[in-house]
Order: C-alpha cells, then structure tokens, then sequence
C-alpha cells in the first residue's frame, strides 16, 4: 500500500506553515493551494509519496504551474550549513571554515543566499550590502510575489536584506524570523498518505479534535495493543446453504462457534477514527495494491467513474477508482453489488440469498447506539457503510454491525425477528424486477442479521477495544459475557472519571466482599448466571470478571533538533490527555462456596487476631486478597499509615509475609497454619 | 482430568504462535503467563504431568508466595481461569534431597529463578531420572488458599514478565514507535538489537498476516543481535513461541554488517534501530550506496517501491543529534524527535472523618469544616462541664487560672489524638467496624463505597526511557520514472479547481451545485408531473424548499 500516489487517493498536502490540507487527488483537475500556489494534480499523479514538490513559477507558454522535487539535500541545507560550521568552528576557530559553507551552499541556498550568490544572513558576521538596507512595504512584497519569484525563495532572500536590523540580530533570533518568513513564502508542500496515524494527526490537530473524541497517536498505540489487535487469521467463509427462494429461516447456516477465531468488538463513538485504527492493525482497511508501477488502463478509470455511488457524507466524491481492477482477494466473489457497479468484473455465478458475505475470522464487530453506525470516516478509505452496491472493499467482509437492541433484545429487533419473504419460483418469476430485487435484498438482510446478531451472542471474542462517551460500566455489563477468557479490555476515555469508576467496580475490597459471599444476591447462582451478573447498586459488574485492572495515560513531547538548538517545543496542543483503561476478562474458579466457608469458620477465631499483629495483617485474608491489587512496594508499605489509599487495605498477609522478598516457604507455611486454627 | 488432555493436545503442537492465536484452553508445552498480582506476572511452559518431577510428586509444580501450583491444575482450563492453589509437600522434599538443599530453597523463593528451573530441568539434571520414574503423579488436593490467574501470552504481558537481558523496551514506547513506523500487518520491518525481545514480540504481532509460504512474501521481522548469548537466547525464546517462520534472528554487528540477509534485500519499509550509534548503521539503510552513487552492486535493505519509516530510540540526547545529523544528510525527510511519557493510575477511595472505621487507610480527621466545628464545640461543652465539676469539688482553685485550663485541654486532646483522632472520647455515634464483618457499618455505606473516588499517580514512575527519532525515506524517483509518469498522467487543459479557491470561484461552485440540486428536483418534478398530466413547469423553480 501506499507506493504510488493514485488517481482518487485522498491524501494530505503538508504546506510550509505546518499544516496539512487532506484532498481528493481527482485526476484533471487543478489543485489549490491557497497562497502557495496552484497546481494540475496531474503532476503529483503517479509519483511517489513523501516526496517535496516545489510551485515553479508559470513559464510564459504554458498556463500552470510545473513541480520540481526538490531533493532532501536541499531541504537540510541549511541545518547542514550550520553543523559544518558549528564542527569547523570547535576545530579551527580562525581558518576559512565559513569559506566552506558558502561553496556547500551556493545556488541551492534559498534564503541565504541573494542574487549574487553570496551568504545573506549567517549570525550577522557577513557585511550586508548597504543599499539593502532598506524595509520592503507590503505592495512592494506583494509584487514581488506576482512577478514570478523562484517559488518564494526571492521574496525571502528580499526580506532578509531588506532588514535593517539582521546584522543585530542573533544567531537564534535570525534563524526564527528565516524561519517564519520560509513559512509563509516558500511554495512547496509535501504529499502524505491518508493513513490512520496522519490523519488522525490532521483531524486532531487541525478538523475537529471532539469528533474523534481527542483521540492521539499515543492512545491508538496503547489501545491498539493493549486490546491485543492484530490480524486474527486467514479468512475463512461462510458456506453456502443453497436455500431456494421458498426455502425460510430454516435453511440460514447456524453460527459455528468454533469457527469464529480473532473477533474484536468494537463501540466507537470516533465516527470510525477508532475502526479505521483497529482495520489498520488487523490488516483490513487498505485494498491489497499490487506494488507495481501502473495498475489502472485508462479506459477503467472512466468506467468506474461514472459507475461511482453518490454518497451523501463529506467524501462525496469517494469514487473507489483506485480498487477497481485490484480486486481485494478477500471479497466474496458471489456479492452481487459488486458486479453491479463493476462491469469489469467477470459474472461469477451467484449464490443463494442466505450466503452470508462475511468472514467468520478476523473481524470486527461494532456496537451501535443508533440504529445506523457512525462511521463517516471511514469515507477517507473509500469505505462507505451506508453504500448500497458498494465497490469491493476488505472491510465489506470483516466489519460487521449491530445495534445494542440488536445484541440485547433481538426478539424487539424487526430485521431480526421478522421471518424471511418465501416465493416460489414460478411467482417469482411473474413479479418486476423491482419488487424481485427488493425480495431477494429483504431475504439477504435477514440472513446477514441473523448470523451478526446470533455470532455475536455466541461471545467468544477476542477482544474488546472501545472508545465511547457512554458509560464505560454500562458497556461493560453486557460484553463481558461476550468475551473469551483471558482475552484483553482496553477502553479509552477523554477524561479520567469514568474509567475511576469503572475501576473501581473492580477495586479489592468490592471483590473480598463479593468472594467471601456479603452478597445475598449472589447465593445459589452458577459460574455462569453470575457472569451474566445484571449488576446492582453496590456491585454495578461482577467484580471478579476482570483482572490486572490499571489506568494509564501516554504522552508525546515533541523536541526540536537543531544544532546547539535542541530543546523541547514550547508549546503543544492541550485539551483532553486521554486514559486507557486495560484489563483481563478472568475466569473464576468453581467451588468458592467451599473455599468460603473455611473463611467464615476461621474468621471470628481470637488465634486470628494474634496473626494479624504479629504479621502486621489486614482483615481481607481472603483468596480475592492474596491476589494484591498493586505492586505493592516495601515503601508504600512503609508509608500506608499516612496514605488513605484503600490499596493497602487488601493486602494479605502472605504479601506481608513476603514484602521483603526473602522469607522461607517454611515462614509462609507456618502463618498459613496459624490461619487456619 | 489433565491426564487424559495431555496427549491429544500435544498432537496437535500448535503451529501458530500462542502469541497470535492461544486457541481457547491452555496447551501442554505451551508458554502461559502466571499472573500473581496485578504486577507480578511470570511465565510458565506448561509441562504434561508424568510422575514425580523435580521430587514433587506432582510433576512440575510452580511456588509463589501465594501457594504451590502444579502444571496439572492448569492444563486444559480455559484462558483467564482462576487457579486454586494445592496442597504440595514442599518441606519432606527439601529434606530428602538434602544435598540439594540450597537449591529448593531458591525454589521456594520463587520468582523469575522458578522459570528457567521448571523448563531446563528435565533434559538437564541427570540426578533426576531416578525420582522421575518412580509412581504415577501423585493426585492433587487443592488448598483452602491463594489462587493465581493464567494468562494467554501477548507481547504487553510477556514484556512485563521476560527475563531481562537488557533494558526493555516497554509497551508505551513499542506501541507508538509502531504506530509511527506504520507496521502493519504485511509490513516487512527491520529490528536492530534485539535485546530482550519485547519489542520483537511486539512487532511480529502488528506485522503478521500469516506465516509466509513459498509462493507469498509476508508481513515478517528481521532481528540483529550483536551479543552471542543473546543471540542463542532469544533464538530458543523465538522456536519456544512459534516464531521461528516470522522473525529472521541473524548474529551480526549491523554497523559494519549492514541488513543484508545471504546478500539479498529483506525489502524492508519499517525500521526500529535500538542501538548504542545508531548513526553508524544508517548508512546501510539507503536506496543507494552513499559513498558512491553509482555503484550498481549494491543492495539496499529497503523496499524499492515504498517510503521507508524509520524509528530510533536512544537514552541520550547525544546520540540524538548525531543520528539526526545523520539522517539528513542521507536524505531522510520528515524527522521527528519525541519522548513518551507514560503515567499509571491508581484508583482508591479516600476516606476521610471521624466517623469511619479505624481501619488502616482511614484518615481519622474531619471530613469538612461542619465536622470539624462539630468535634470542637463537643469537647469545648465537656470541658466546660468537666471544669464546672472539678470546680465545684475543688473551690479553692477560683478556676480563673487560663493558663492551667488550656494545658489541661491540650493534655487531653493530645490523649485523644494519640488514640486515634480521640474518637473514643467523644463518642459520636461510632461503631467500630468490625473488620472481619462485611456488613455494611452504621452510615449504611458499605465499606467498599465509603469515601470519594480518587484518582493517585504511580508511587514511583519512568520519567524518561529514551528519545524516539522518527523520519522517512521517500523511494527513489528518478528522472525516467518522471518522465514515466508524466507521460502517463499528461496535463490537460484543467477545469475544477480543488482546495483553496478565491471568493468568486466559490460562490460560482456553489450557484452550480444549487443549480443541479434545482435541476435535479425539477427534472424529478416534471416526471411527476407529467404522470399527473399536469402543467407544472412554470411554478416549479419557486416551489423550491
């Protein structure tokens, strides 16, 4: 992916001044840049990512703008010049090292060197021209602007000599005032790929942070792995029942619980940011390119285009182009959409209504609270959930849908729980194509409900990566069941509070309290009723459902590497810092009851107290509690007399025992005894 | 129950790492990370029980400080179980090896020490073979307390759990550093210093799309190691972990090594330099050879048809500016330097008053000014009363003296400070809880919903790892690529404008697009209309919502 720039990719322009302009590279048209010029966006067509063009000026037979690459030796020149210098002063203070620079740079220099060719500005050592010494006014700028200017460099190299005070200048206050000069007038820009990480940076830093809940790189990367997202094994499809059309639910394929393998659920309140990363990660968001120089014949291109389904979001002009002939080999060959749209595509014979066009591995199951998910930004990958026939896309097979009615209470559910329209053939066959093809698609939705809605009720999932603004807890009640054991839990949150709270349904001594049996609630439930625990007020979520519950945040500190001038940046974005909160989906142990009562018995026991000072104990001696909840070191320890942290309260005592790291089996033994007298 | 598992499960040795697919339930030879507490992980390669093993009549058994685990508890049981601990006789074993003494000990000290012990034993202490062969493996009782949880391996526990060789690369850093070195499944990344190998473990994950065949290039590591040892280490850690057919483990000083496998690119599009100078493996990281252009017998390491994202992490700021140095004068572009910060939380409850348990954690000191003002005017009213008393046994004092009153008040505060907060001298409506009860106490607040939620930073936290360098190689496009390329997509006399357009073009696009909507609808409308056999068209355009 992402070798060459594509017709129709959508890619970000990243522009002098720092910031990124995400288009649509639509092929014969011409591409804006504002004051930076404008260009055919058939020059950037089939060229390479990450590569700096550079506007040139309109040469006077031709009515655009050409681009030159301007090559990377270029674009350090001038942090190269000054390291040289900076090594040749520490060497030979006195000998002509500045000579050197100069010949380094000569005629590639854009803003310090003039006309001439001499060093304009360096630490204001070099004598300026005195008929320089003079300020540009703003007309006078502007016209040099309009005169065609060598893609901005003469305007800079102008403004420099025309300051009347640079020679007083310092080395650093002169490097800044170049530097906010280059950026508002060199004209070039660099083209990016739309990827997760850059455009997540350009929706957070310069759209609309709030819609994608400030989600940072950091966080993509720490829920990423903390939910142990990755590619979830080859795809591995669904068999084709061959139901007749008069042929019921009956005949839907039943879900094959064992065949389900890397299954992720996803809530995503992100507009799809966080679906796009966990895409990203399992390897289904981008169409497999072939790496090749030029895929596309240019007769295709035009097919497609005028093939393309009007979509009513932001990327409107999302024309799938780029996918038409690389054909992703994880789509189903039978959809029917897509020989719809694509008349390239070879006629394959078509399967039976009740085929459902989804992997059953590797996939991502998104949780909705609108009866249609949000997912609008997946638009930016050519991916359109709402898209009727919609052009192959890998997430077509591996992102699956339903609401919260949906997975909650199906029997409410019309699509789910209205039975299937049954025709023979022959009646079939007297209808209109129009109410035949509304027939088939009612019959098709059934199926494809059914499967989502009963798969994912199935549970057994891998994972569970969220990022909503609804309550974490109340999230939680209802895919905890659904997970499989050990699999991880990372949720993101903007703020910090909900993620406390959720914690703290998992805290130590909500759990001794729920293991030692001070639930009445609890008595007499299996394993099983239990993990289906619908919550009340003291206990919101079975607390032992979960392990390794922890609260992190991560952030990145931008430093600026300049010679003799590294140092952090001054000021970076605020607002939201971001948590993830990750656990474990546990698996209690049966026969608790058991373990219980010895507690019980030993409980009121005087020998216990005689146990508890010695050892320095606390109540909770129970098995929640030998499970310590943090790594509880000897200085906290040290300190948990001052701390009201209610940590030290679950400490047992075989993690007193044991604080120093050094005690015997025997000791342990020995107190286990006492205990149990 | 495990003794009848044990055998079909190791006929099926699982093919794909546990790391990418740890199937439902736990497998004999399988790697399964132990977790003690919340931070205290240990891995374990799960043994099939056959006899006594290591004088346990057990077979291999795991000792923490939370009880004795024997493999054959935890073999065969779904991911995440809770495991109870059982009784195992762990003191008649210490004293019939007696010539082994020091060694149980360091057993019983459990830790990273019990790890290697549990999977080097059997092939490797002869002195063994005897005991082993004795009875069948004796039948677990489990004990009345202490359980652990067994965990399905993933980079981020077996980072927190891998016996160290040298400083980890912990997941806030791996996660971002593979974020922005774009690793992703099919991504062939190059990983120099391997080290211990979290971050190994952690890039197999994000590049893996299947283990590669013949016919297909797959996502796939490429891992130097410069340290022999460590080398043969993390080589067995790999086969150990399924692996081997994802990560390319070489023994080689890349600086003058270069990336080269048997003298042919590994293509590689994603590199993560962990190195003391890493400067000095940059050079082998460029499309061309840098000291000579030219020089068509050279191979780069790099893919030739996509851009390059490298990441190098170093401690000193340094090696920073040398690798940045570097880089640009090697044609790296977007170069980016950045440190993680990365901060854990700890919720508690923070119970504060003096009408609380007196259990530890509990700060007995009033919760707010009302219960402050409240114990004051208590003891101001009994010492009032005491002093009425005492003056009315013991006239002569005249009880004029302030002096004397304020030291016997602050005697007695001092006595109740000491017990406490002094609760026990005024006696508001306190019930100490019983802290073997888990009732809920007086206030009808359980004990676990007492206190106001807090959030507390880590007691001790990592403020500085190392810096990350982030750059990109575009590839190389050379003048007939450009004329390629050009000739393909020939510029035409252009028309639509997109992005920034001046106010007049935005205003035509915009009449346009109404124009069309308008047309549109009326196009639909005169359709309608004309089924309805009616004249409409004139009044159409100003129907317009």
């Amino acid at each position: 992916m992402h070798s060459l720039i594509r017709p129709n990719a959508w890619v970000g322009l990243k522009l002098p001044s720092g910031s990124t302009k995400v288009i649509q590279l639509v092929p014969d048209t011409t591409i804006s840049l504002g004051k930076y010029g404008a260009f055919p966006a058939n020059l950037v067509l089939g060229r390479p990512y990450h590569l700096t063009f550079e506007v040139l000026d309109k040469t006077p037979d031709e009515s655009f703008s050409r681009l030159r690459v301007v090559p990377p030796s270029e674009l350090h020149a001038e942090a190269i010049a000054e390291e040289d210098e900076a090594e040749g002063n520490a060497a030979s203070a006195t000998n002509g090292a500045n000579q050197a620079v100069v010949t380094a740079t000569e005629g590639e220099e854009f803003s310090l060197v003039d006309e001439k060719g001499n060093v304009v500005a360096r630490s204001g050592r070099e004598v300026i021209d005195d008929s320089a010494i003079q300020t540009l006014t703003q007309d006078e700028i502007e016209e040099l602007k309009k005169e065609g200017n060598n893609a901005g460099k003469d305007v800079i190299a102008k403004l420099m000599l025309s300051h009347t005070a640079l020679d007083q200048k310092t080395t650093f206050s002169l490097a800044k005032y170049k530097l906010l000069k280059t950026k508002k007038y060199i004209r070039r820009f660099q083209v990016v790929p739309i990827d997760v990480a850059s455009f997540a940076q350009w929706q957070l830093e310069e759209k609309d942070a709030s819609k994608i809940m400030d989600l940072r790189a950091e966080m993509f990367g720490l829920v990423g792995c903390w939910g142990n997202v990755h590619f979830g094994g080859e795809d591995s499809m669904m068999d084709d029942p061959h139901s007749r059309t008069d042929q019921g639910e009956e005949t839907c394929v039943p879900v094959q619980p064992d065949e389900l393998k890397g299954r992720w659920l996803v809530v995503d309140d992100t507009c799809g940011m966080l679906v796009a990363a966990m895409a990203e990660r399992m390897g289904v968001l981008y169409p497999k390119e072939d790496d090749d120089e030029e895929p596309m014949v240019p007769e295709a291109k035009e097919e497609v285009k005028t093939a393309k389904p009007t979509q009513n979001s932001v990327a409107h002009e999302n024309a799938d182009v780029e996918m038409s002939d690389a054909v992703p080999e994880t789509t189903v060959p039978e959809r029917p959409k897509t020989t719809a749209t694509n008349k390239k595509q070879k006629v394959r014979p078509k399967g039976s209504d009740f085929v459902v066009p989804l992997s059953q591995t590797n996939t991502l199951t998104v949780i909705h609270s609108t009866s249609q998910p949000n997912l609008s930004l997946l638009n930016y990958w050519n991916f359109d959930i709402t898209a009727p026939n919609h052009p192959p896309h890998p997430l077509l097979n591996h992102l699956l849908n339903l609401t919260w009615l949906q997975l909650l209470k199906p029997e409410l559910d019309t699509s789910y729980s209205t039975p299937p329209p049954t025709a023979s053939a022959e009646e079939l066959a007297s209808w209109k194509p129009s109410r035949r093809g509304n027939f088939h698609r009612k019959r098709r939705r059934f199926a494809r409900t059914r499967y989502i809605v009963d798969s994912t009720r199935a549970g057994n999932f891998s994972g569970l990566v969220s990022a909503s603004s609804m309550d974490p807890i109340s999230i939680l009640k209802h895919t905890l069941p659904l997970l499989s054991g050990g699999a991880p839990v990372a949720i993101y949150s903007p703020s910090i509070e909900p993620l406390a709270a959720l914690a703290d349904c998992f805290s130590v001594p909500r759990r001794t309290a729920w293991t030692s049996g001070n639930v009445p609630e609890t008595a007499g439930k299996s394993l099983e009723e239990l993990e289906r625990w619908e919550g009340n007020e003291q206990f919101p979520l079975n607390p032992t459902l979960l392990q390794g519950v922890s609260i992190q945040t991560s952030r990145a500190r931008r430093w600026q590497v300049l010679p003799m001038r590294t140092h952090p940046l001054m000021t970076e974005r605020g607002g939201a810092d971001g948590y993830v909160f990750t656990a474990w989906r546990a698996k209690p142990a049966e026969g608790r009851v058991e373990a219980r009562g010895k507690f019980k018995k030993i409980q009121p026991s005087s020998s216990r107290k005689a146990v508890r000072t010695e050892e320095d104990s606390t109540p909770a001696e129970t098995p929640a509690a030998t499970e310590e909840d943090d790594s509880a070191t000897a200085a906290k320890r040290k300190r948990a007399d001052t701390l009201p942290s209610l940590d030290t309260e679950g400490s047992s005592a075989p993690e007193n025992v044991e604080a120093g790291d050094v005690a015997s089996p025997t000791k342990k033994r020995k107190v286990d005894g006492e205990v149990e007298v | 129950m495990d003794d009848t598992m044990a055998p079909v499960t190791r006929n099926q040795a699982p093919k794909i790492s546990p790391f990418l697919e740890p199937g439902k339930t736990t497998k004999v030879g399988s790697l399964a990370i132990l977790q003690l507490s919340r931070d205290n992980l240990q891995p374990v390669y799960l043994q099939a029980p056959s006899g006594k093993h290591d004088g346990y009549a057990e077979g291999a058994v795991v000792n923490t400080r939370y009880g004795s685990f024997p493999h054959s508890t935890m073999i065969g049981v779904p991911w995440g179980s809770q495991i109870r601990a059982s009784k195992v006789d762990t003191g008649s074993r210490g004293r019939n090896n007696k010539r082994k003494r020091n060694k149980s000990d360091d057993d019983g000290k459990e830790g990273p020490a019990a790890i290697p012990e549990a999977k080097t034993e059997p092939e490797s202490t002869p002195a063994e073979v005897i005991d082993d062969s004795s009875a069948a493996t004796k039948k677990v009782v489990a004990d009345v307390s202490g359980f652990i949880h067994i965990l399905p391996p993933t980079p981020e526990v077996w980072t927190s759990s891998l016996p160290h060789r040298t400083q980890v690369v912990y997941t806030p850093d791996y996660s971002y550093v593979l974020h922005r070195i774009r690793a992703r499944p099919g991504s062939v990344l190059i990983e120099a210093g391997a080290g211990s190998g979290s971050f190994t473990h952690a890039s197999v994950r994000a590049v893996y799309n299947g283990y590669p065949t013949e016919a297909e290039r797959k996502g796939k590591v490429y891992s130097f190691e410069f340290h022999e040892q460590r080398f043969h280490k993390m080589n067995k850690e790999l086969k150990e972990h399924n692996l081997g057919g994802l990560v390319h483990l070489t023994h080689r000083d890349v600086y003058s090594g270069g990336f080269l496998i048997d003298g042919k690119s590994p293509e590689a599009e994603a590199i993560f330099l962990d190195l003391p100078a890493p400067w000095e493996a940059l050079h082998h990281l460029s499309r061309r050879n840098p000291k000579n252009p030219g020089d068509k017998d050279w191979v780069s390491p790099l893919n030739p048809k996509r851009s390059a994202h490298i990441c190098t992490f170093s401690p000193c700021i340094e090696q920073v500016t040398k690798t940045v140095s570097a880089m640009r004068r090697l044609g790296w572009v977007g170069i980016d330097m950045v440190e993680i910060v990365n901060r854990k939380y700890h919720t508690s409850r923070e119970r504060v008053g003096l009408n609380l348990s007196m259990d530890r954690g509990v700060n007995n000191s009033a919760r707010d000014v009302d219960e402050a003002l409240a114990r004051l005017t208590e003891i101001e009213t009994r010492f009032r009363e005491h002093a009425a008393k005492s003056k009315e046994s013991d006239d002569e004092m005249d009880g004029d003296d302030d002096g004397g009153l304020i030291k016997m008040r602050e005697k007695k505060e001092l006595k109740g400070g000491k017990r406490r907060g002094g609760e026990k001298k005024v006696k508001v409506d306190h019930k100490p809880a019983s802290p073997e009860s888990f009732e809920t106490p007086a206030s009808g607040v359980p004990l676990w919903m007492e206190g106001r939620l807090i959030t507390r930073g880590e007691p001790e936290i990592k403020t500085h790892t190392s810096y990350l360098v982030f750059a990109t190689l575009p590839r190389e496009w050379t003048d007939q690529d450009e004329a390629a390329a050009a000739s393909r997509y020939p510029v035409v006399g252009e028309q639509k404008v997109i992005g920034v357009v001046d106010k007049a073009a935005r205003k035509q696009e915009r009449r346009e697009q109404l124009q069309k909507a308008t047309g549109n609808r009326k196009a639909r409308r005169m359709e309608r209309a004309a089924e309805l056999a009616v004249t409409a068209e004139g009044t159409a355009p100003e129907v317009v919502p």
